[in-house]
């Protein structure tokens, strides 16, 4: 095995989120019919008023807020619908992200951030416009660079810091804590640097490549699901390869250069096959099997066959669908009914994050006095609506492992910090 | 081992004949200073005078009617217990315990001690009460281990005898140390008496030597213990390497611990567990730069502080090769990367915390 793959294997973003097309579908699933029954569950359970006095502000931009009052549950999105509208808030972040004046790690990371949230969780439960400034937010500090809050909210015209803070915590549990985003930008430079040193290599056409591959970069792998199905090297040399498609054939053939020995005659072992720059392959360099396996001919006809596959995904969504993403008839015809669809059918309780967050802080703290004094006291305060559907929701006997888990939410939000990775997941 | 147990089990006279020889039929009467012998091959008791009389011209046969067994005067003893069948236990015993002399320490868990206990309780009522065949059996078996773990019994046996000498050695010791106390507290009360009549001086000189006795003493003791051990650990090293040499017995016992294996030596240690840092698919050589990091070679922004850009070529060269050849398609539905069990695991947790973040 190569050692570098060996070193990208112990990264979190293969460990935990690098999953295959149908896992990912079978992922999406789950949690659409998870959240589907949640909220159906609540909707059912909630009083009209209750609703429209817990959120006044979700209120404010529902269009016609006579779904909940009706018995009849609304119609809810199916996981593709969701994967849509994720994909369309995508395109929003990165909008978000070139209004900021965000780097292009941030806006990358941010994006890989918002859809790794959004696959455990249903976008019906949490509201992505919120979220996805919070993962704008969260990007900035895991890529270090630390903007105030105030500045932050400022340059979204927005005057409520409580907004964002409420659901960073809940972003860090979405995405089970593995905060570093590999991205393929560097990645791109260090192919460039080891293509440029070829002796008959033409630079103009070098920076040109890069020019589209950074491009693309910036914009085709954030909105679809490469970050998933495939690591930085191979997202970038598939960029590589929508930019200049000799130049990424040039260095894998390059790269896979080993020639099996004269003994081991397997067949055709012909490089030039692959690529039109073959034809000037360096000399069979001495080695054993393990060089067959790393640079063999087996293992570059497998990578150009993963790179060709993650092409073909990249090119779905070239940079040039940015204007898809903003045009108003499409919006009009495929986004908004999708968010009509939404208003209604989302979940009453989570929608609100800075109720969310609130009313959290409230339980845990009663739950802790409770704890504390006489356990009876449990149901007697909240005089609000909200806390009081909470209080509903919370009350129900949960496995302790829950129940530590909220703990560590409020832990994190103003108190003491027990464990900084939070409960177990 | 020259000696043979008794064969004459049946014939053990009863000792109610405590007063007649039963060879020269001479009775306590004529003879106060009458003693009975007997030895081990046949536990035939005899007064020393016979004794005397059929064994002074050398090896002779056991007098007694049916017994052929050769005797030599050397094997005589006087019986300890007066119930010979209680005294031939006893040596059988002492035999028997000679051989298997390991101790606990000698066994890993207290479940093999206790069978090693209950193997040698049984191979010993073989030998005392057992029938012919069961008797040859287990003298075989004894023979056998004993031929094939001379070493071990004999650091066995010398560390019994250590035990003992040195228990004795502290024993005698504080003996020791009491005597001289009470000597002491004799003089002491002397010298109270002489108090009125000596100087103060005078006890006090006294006194002063005393001590420097008692403490000559103990350092001379110490001096002994610390050759002891000196001692002890060579002969350890001497049997260490003669059970290296020698083969492993039929009989072996469970839970024996293994003493001669010492610990693997534990390699430096590795912070990366093992990982290989050396590229195996690109090398980073001389002149790789990029045309967007020249400017900053010559930037004292960067120069200055002592930024090395070797370390930016190599980190882009490992991002750019890094997971070339990771299918992650193939390796989590298949599970190359991790196993199949965890990938479900890990599913299975996304899936739950899914899950839990609707619950809460």
């Amino acid at each position: 095995m190569a050692t570098e793959d060996a070193r990208y294997r112990q990264t979190s973003q293969f460990q935990l989120w690098s999953i295959s097309p149908t896992q990912l579908s079978a992922m999406r699933e789950k949690t659409n019919a998870a959240a589907r029954s949640r909220i159906a569950e609540r909707l059912a359970s909630l009083p009209a008023l209750a609703n429209t006095a817990s959120a006044p502000t979700s209120s404010a931009n529902t269009p016609d807020p006579d779904g909940t009052s009706t018995p009849a549950l609304p119609e809810f999105l199916t996981a593709p619908e969701e994967a849509q509208l994720v994909t369309f808030f995508t395109s929003e972040l990165l909008r978000a992200g070139d209004h900021a004046e965000m780097s292009d790690d941030i806006k990358a990371t941010a994006a890989a951030f918002f859809r790794r949230f959004y696959v455990t969780n249903s976008i019906m439960t949490y509201p992505p416009q919120e979220m996805l400034i919070v993962a704008l937010f969260f990007g900035c500090k895991a890529e270090g660079s630390f903007v105030s809050i105030t500045d932050f909210v400022k340059t979204f015209g927005r005057d409520n810091p409580e907004q964002i803070l409420a659901g960073e915590f809940l972003l860090c549990q979405g995405l089970r804590f593995a905060i570093d985003v590999k991205h393929p930008f560097r990645a791109l430079r260090g192919a460039l640097m080891e293509l440029a040193v070829l002796p008959d290599i033409d630079h103009a056409r070098l920076g040109a490549a890069e020019n589209r591959a950074r491009e693309i970069l910036r914009f085709s792998p954030l909105i679809t699901d490469a970050y998933f199905h495939y690591t930085p090297s191979q997202i970038m040399l598939a960029a590589l390869s929508l930019a200049d498609r000799g130049l990424a054939e040039r260095l894998i053939t390059q790269t896979f250069h080993h020639v099996a020995p004269p003994n081991n005659d397997s067949g055709a072992d012909t490089p030039a096959a692959s690529g039109p720059d073959g034809n000037n392959k360096p000399a069979p360099r001495s080695g054993g099997e393990d060089a067959a396996e790393i640079i063999g001919s087996h293992a570059r006809d497998r990578v150009l066959g993963t790179i060709e596959a993650c092409r073909d995904l990249l090119a779905r969504e070239l940079p040039e669908r940015r204007e898809h993403w903003t045009n108003k008839a499409v919006i009009k015809a495929q986004i908004t009914p999708l968010r009509k669809k939404l208003n209604k059918c989302r979940d009453p309780e989570r929608w609100n994050l800075v109720e969310l967050q609130r009313a959290r802080r409230e339980q845990a703290a009663k739950r802790a006095d409770s704890e504390d004094g006489d356990p009876d006291d449990r149901g007697g305060g909240g005089g609000n609506g909200a806390v009081d559907s909470d209080g509903a929701v919370f009350g129900d006997p949960l496995p302790p492992r829950d129940n530590n888990k909220r703990r560590k939410v409020v832990g994190v939000n103003g108190k003491g910090l027990d464990d900084p990775f939070g409960g177990p997941l | 081992m020259s000696r043979k147990p008794g064969g004459g089990g049946g014939g053990l006279p009863a000792i109610s004949t405590e007063d007649m020889c039963p060879v020269c039929k001479t009775i306590r009467y004529l003879n106060k200073d009458m003693e009975f012998l007997i030895n081990p091959e046949c536990y035939h008791s005899m007064c020393s005078n016979c004794v005397n009389r059929l064994f002074n011209d050398g090896p002779n046969q056991c007098p007694y009617a049916g017994c052929h067994r050769t005797l030599r005067r050397k094997g005589f003893r006087s019986a300890f217990f007066g119930d010979l069948s209680v005294e031939r236990e006893v040596d059988i015993r002492r035999r028997v315990a000679a051989v298997f002399n390991q101790a606990e320490d000698d066994f890993e868990t207290l479940r093999d001690y206790n069978n090693y206990l209950q193997m040698v309780e049984d191979l010993t009522f073989d030998l005392v009460s057992g029938g012919d065949a069961q008797r040859r059996a287990a003298e075989a078996t004894l023979g056998q281990w004993e031929a094939e773990h001379k070493a071990d019994i004999e650091r066995n046996r010398k560390a019994g005898r250590e035990a003992d000498e040195q228990s004795r050695r502290r024993l005698a010791a504080e003996r020791d140390a009491a005597r001289q106390r009470r000597v002491e507290a004799l003089r002491e009360a002397e010298e109270e008496k002489l108090e009125r009549v000596r100087s103060r001086e005078a006890e006090l000189d006294s006194l002063a030597q005393g001590e420097t006795g008692a403490g000559g003493g103990a350092q001379r003791v110490q001096l002994k213990r610390r050759g002891h051990a000196a001692a002890n650990r060579a002969v350890e090293a001497a049997v260490n390497t003669a059970t290296a040499a020698a083969d492993v017995g039929r009989l072996s016992i469970r839970g024996l611990k293994e003493k001669k294996k010492a610990p693997a030596p534990e390699g430096p240690y590795d912070p990366f567990g093992g990982m290989d840092f050396v590229p195996s698919r690109y090398k980073v050589h001389e002149g790789l730069s990029h045309p967007s990091i020249e400017k900053y070679k010559v930037d004292p922004g960067h120069i200055t502080g002592g930024y090395n850009f070797d370390e930016y070529t190599t980190r882009a060269m490992f991002e750019a090769f890094a997971g070339l050849g990771v299918f992650i398609e193939d390796e989590k539905e298949v599970g190359i990367g991790l196993s199949a069990g965890e990938v479900a695991t890990i599913s299975a947790g996304i899936a739950a915390v899914g899950d839990s973040m609707e619950l809460d």
